[in-house]
């Protein structure tokens, strides 16, 4: 009796919580943009190590950019700069025609994002393959790949989840009230965008 | 404090600033890379007190 006494006292009330206990969530940013946040800057630091290599070869060794007898494509990566920073204003368009609840305009903005996202790594690989040097060319071309990779690596995973966004957009997972994945893929895409300006403008034009 | 990623609005926006900023100091450096430097100097204090706005 004592024993059964003592078991019924030790079960969970009724209106308890059972398990363990619930997360802790910021009254002030989402779970799912707290991990973009924290993704994002990550991915800085990761630049930053990158763009300290860069500095030091160019700047402290004093290396000649580009190392002659090489050329930097400079022709195909202004033309990539337009389609990127394009990409955005449509991924811009995308968000502000869901806010107003237009399924369409962000439909139709997701989707020349993607496409142009798409170009823009088409045409890097190709421009990889016309360069006329690779990796073991020296310290220019080491770092000049790897920045330039490190980024069009960015971009692919920007594409994986602008994908992932276009395909929920086409199933009408979309509106006006809950947009919140266009709204993180968005900012993640400004991000690669930002990263672009800063490699295209160190690497290819200063 | 103005965070640049709050939203993919303010996001976009940042990207135009940096656009701008990036633009300035690339034609300055045109001429001499020294006023490329001097630029560059004042586009990142202007970014940083737009950010600290």
């Amino acid at each position: 009796m004592s024993s059964y006494s003592h078991a019924a006292e030790s079960l969970p009330h009724e209106g308890e919580h059972h398990g363990p206990p619930e997360p802790h969530y910021s009254s002030r940013i989402m779970p799912a943009t707290l991990g973009m946040y924290l993704f994002i800057a990550s991915e800085i630091m990761l630049f930053g190590s990158f763009f300290t290599a860069y500095f030091f070869v160019r700047v402290v060794n004093g290396t000649p950019w580009p190392t002659p007898p090489y050329h930097i494509p400079l022709f195909v990566a202004t033309i990539n700069t337009f389609i990127l920073m394009t990409s955005s204003a449509t991924m811009h368009w995308a968000t502000q025609a869901i806010k107003r609840g237009n399924v369409w305009g962000m439909r139709a903005g997701l989707l020349l994002t993607f496409l142009m996202g798409s170009a823009f790594l088409i045409s890097q690989i190709y421009e990889y393959m016309r360069a006329g040097f690779n990796t073991s060319n020296g310290a220019f071309a080491t770092i000049f790949f790897c920045l330039t990779g490190l980024h069009g690596c960015h971009v692919f995973v920007g594409l994986t989840i602008l994908l992932f966004m276009t395909i929920r957009a086409f199933r009408g997972h979309f509106s006006a009230e809950e947009h919140h994945g266009v709204e993180i893929g968005g900012i993640y895409w400004h991000f690669v965008d930002v990263m672009w300006i800063v490699v295209f403008t160190t690497v290819y034009i200063l | 404090m103005r965070n640049p990623l709050r939203s993919e609005a303010e996001a976009f926006r940042f990207l135009v600033v940096v656009v701008v900023g990036a633009a300035l100091i690339v034609a300055a450096s045109y001429g001499n890379t020294w006023a490329g430097v001097a630029v560059a100097v004042l586009v990142f204090a202007a970014l940083g007190r737009w950010l600290m706005r």
